[in-house]
């Protein structure tokens, strides 16, 4: 038996579905196409991607909910597909938005079923609620109906259930997904402490910085493949040898955008919007001076501010998810 | 010992969780007070049309009573999952999902038990109906078995909740269909053959006719078949639904078809 917690190969998912009903119309979606991981015990790993990249179908694939198309995986020396009670019993699963709660119940009483439901001991039970209860700073509402409860407070109340049975290694579908600002950072810190601790943590994310915080390594993942993996470290440097000019503009349109892209020297060009103004961010090889030209694109457009500056994490990992439209390479480990 | 407590506590507070009637209007509008109505109504106009006697309604419709929470209790109990989005948690708990969801069962079933015993009572009193006081204990067996079958039938009906979405439709045709097939106000006898095959599958079928022999004064030993016969439809359904929660479950992995995650 290897020492991984999480062991995935070649795993592979399309998804079959069956639109219309008088003319049936038959849908495939590859959703993964082809992932192999390994993530370490105690390790923090981070799968960070785009909307419908294939995150939460790896998830799934892992936590026995979903059988693999193609491709084997172990969660802690467990086959996924044939052991499921062995790997049910070691995993707990959280994943982001308002529901998984049984509304019409108290915090506790949800926490109660599903300690029954995981096979939390008995005698345990009461005290392990509490401690649960007291790490996510439910104590004192947890009398209280969840159906008033605050989107954090749900978020926290799912991280409590998916702890109850002390999983060994911990699963994280987008957790920070429309919680505040403030919210977010407390659940990072529960996170970061939750792997302190020893607990596996294997967390999906499309925001870069909080990757970046918590990950001990971070796989990229766009279209259903693991674009490039290694630690926030290495992953800077798919933008080695780029430089960034940020314009600020109203009213740029799509033409002059595609234009830009086309330019000479420049790998990556996108908008976007905050508030009335828009922010043009143009990626371009280091040893090309691009700023004039892609002014000149900009003709008749208002301007704002023009700054040039290093490239950042962000900007690797947009460069990493938009690589996919150039023809597929293998993948790469990218050495620090 | 941890078995007994999943099907039991965990039964009850699933039953808090997934029930939508557990509210004290709703549970005594819908539960307690529409049953009665419904024996009156068949009791009035089985006086109208003079096809049976008062006894041959209340007992039928007192048993059939039992039947609403389960149906749609059974249905609740996968069906409102999805609404909460938490079908996916409770599927990957590693216990027995017999365990787990015939845990569900047992308060539907005793929920039945008491509208049944409620209406029966109720209805007698109304209209006057004496049933001996020593068929009492059996009339409670009768509904108990009745009840227990309805729920186990009621669960077969939420497994397929795991596979088809609109499974309020079978469980609203199923109601009517135990209303017609039962011979509960309509005499068997007056049923084309082959709904009267399908009647003698259905819960209440054979409790209510066992009932109603208790009711007559007729004694336990006469009755006994039929209470087996309802024992032996309500087991059926138990190894149904757990078959079919099975199939469903393993399917799900499958297709991805509980995709309400
Ligand atoms: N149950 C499903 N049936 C059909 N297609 C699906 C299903 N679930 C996800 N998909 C598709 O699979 C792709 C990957 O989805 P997902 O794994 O949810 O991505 P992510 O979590 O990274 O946003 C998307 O194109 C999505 O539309
Ligand atoms: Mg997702």
């Amino acid at each position: 038996m290897s020492g991984y917690a999480i062991e995935a190969v070649g795993l592979r998912r399309t998804y079959r579905s069956r639109t219309g009903w008088l003319r049936p119309q038959r849908r495939e979606v590859e959703a993964v196409r082809g992932v192999d991981l390994t993530v370490g015990n105690g390790e923090l790993f981070g799968l960070l991607g785009p909307n419908g990249a294939g995150k939460t179908t790896t998830i799934k694939l892992l936590n026995t909910l979903l059988i693999p198309t193609a491709g084997t995986a172990r969660v802690c020396g467990h086959d996924v597909v044939t052991q499921t009670r062995e790997v049910r019993r070691r995993i707990g699963y959280v994943f982001g938005g308002d529901r998984g709660l049984y509304d019409r119940l108290s915090a506790r009483d949800n926490l109660r079923y599903f300690a029954e439901l995981y096979g939390v001991p008995a005698r345990e039970q009461k005290r392990r609620i509490a401690e649960l209860l007291d790490l996510v700073r439910l104590t004192g509402r947890e009398q209280e109906r969840v159906e008033g409860y605050s989107r954090g407070m749900r978020q926290r109340l799912h991280i409590a259930r998916g702890l109850l049975h002390r999983p060994r290694v911990l699963f994280l579908d987008e957790p920070s997904i429309g919680v505040d600002p403030v919210a977010a950072r407390e659940l990072r810190r529960t996170v970061a402490d939750l792997a302190a601790t020893g607990t596996t943590v294997l967390l999906t994310t499309h925001y870069m910085a909080e990757a970046d915080e918590l990950c001990d390594r971070i796989a990229v993942i766009a279209n259903g493949t693991i674009q490039a993996l290694g630690t926030p470290a290495e992953l800077r440097h798919h933008a080695d040898g780029r430089q960034v000019l940020e314009v600020e503009a109203y009213g740029v349109a799509d033409a002059q955008l595609a234009a830009i892209h086309a330019l000479p020297g420049v790998r990556e060009a996108s908008v976007t919007v905050t508030g009335a103004t828009q922010v043009l961010t143009v990626q371009s090889d280091a040893g090309v001076d691009v700023q004039a030209a892609v002014l000149r694109e900009l003709d008749g457009v208002r301007l704002g501010r023009v700054t040039a500056r290093q490239p950042t994490l962000e900007d690797a990992y947009v460069a990493i998810v938009n690589r996919i439209n150039a023809p597929t390479r293998p993948l790469e480990a990218v050495g620090g | 010992m941890a078995l007994f407590r999943l099907i039991g506590t965990g039964g009850v507070i699933a039953y808090r969780a997934l029930f939508n009637w557990t509210t004290p209007s709703m549970f005594i509008g819908s539960l307690l007070v529409g049953p009665i109505f419904q024996l009156l109504f068949f009791a009035y106009l089985g006086r109208q049309l003079g096809v049976a006697d008062d006894r041959f309604y209340i007992v039928g419709n007192a048993v059939l009573a039992a039947s609403l929470s389960c149906v749609f209790g059974g249905t609740m109990a996968v069906a409102n999952e999805r609404r909460f989005g938490t079908l996916g948690h409770v599927l990957l708990s590693p216990r027995s999902r017999t365990a787990v969801f015939l845990g569900r069962v047992l308060p539907y079933a005793g929920n039945g038990l008491l509208i049944a015993a409620s209406t029966l009572t109720v209805g007698a009193l109304l209209l006057g109906l004496r049933v001996p006081v020593r068929a009492l204990p059996g009339l409670l067996l009768a509904l108990a078995v009745a009840a227990l079958a309805c729920g186990f039938f009621g669960l077969t009906l939420g497994a397929l909740g795991l596979r088809f979405r609109d499974v309020w439709v079978v469980s609203n045709v199923s109601v009517a269909l135990l209303l017609l097939l039962t011979g509960v106000n309509v005499p068997a006898a007056g049923l084309p053959g082959w709904m009267r095959a399908v009647g003698e599958a259905l819960p209440i079928t054979h409790a209510a006719r066992g009932a109603r022999q208790l009711a007559a004064g007729e004694g336990l030993a006469a009755a006994a078949p039929a209470l087996a016969a309802e024992a032996a439809v309500g087991l059926g359904y138990a190894l149904l639904a757990a078959a079919l929660l099975k199939i469903f479950e393993a399917e799900s992995r499958r297709r991805a078809s509980l995709d309400a995650l």
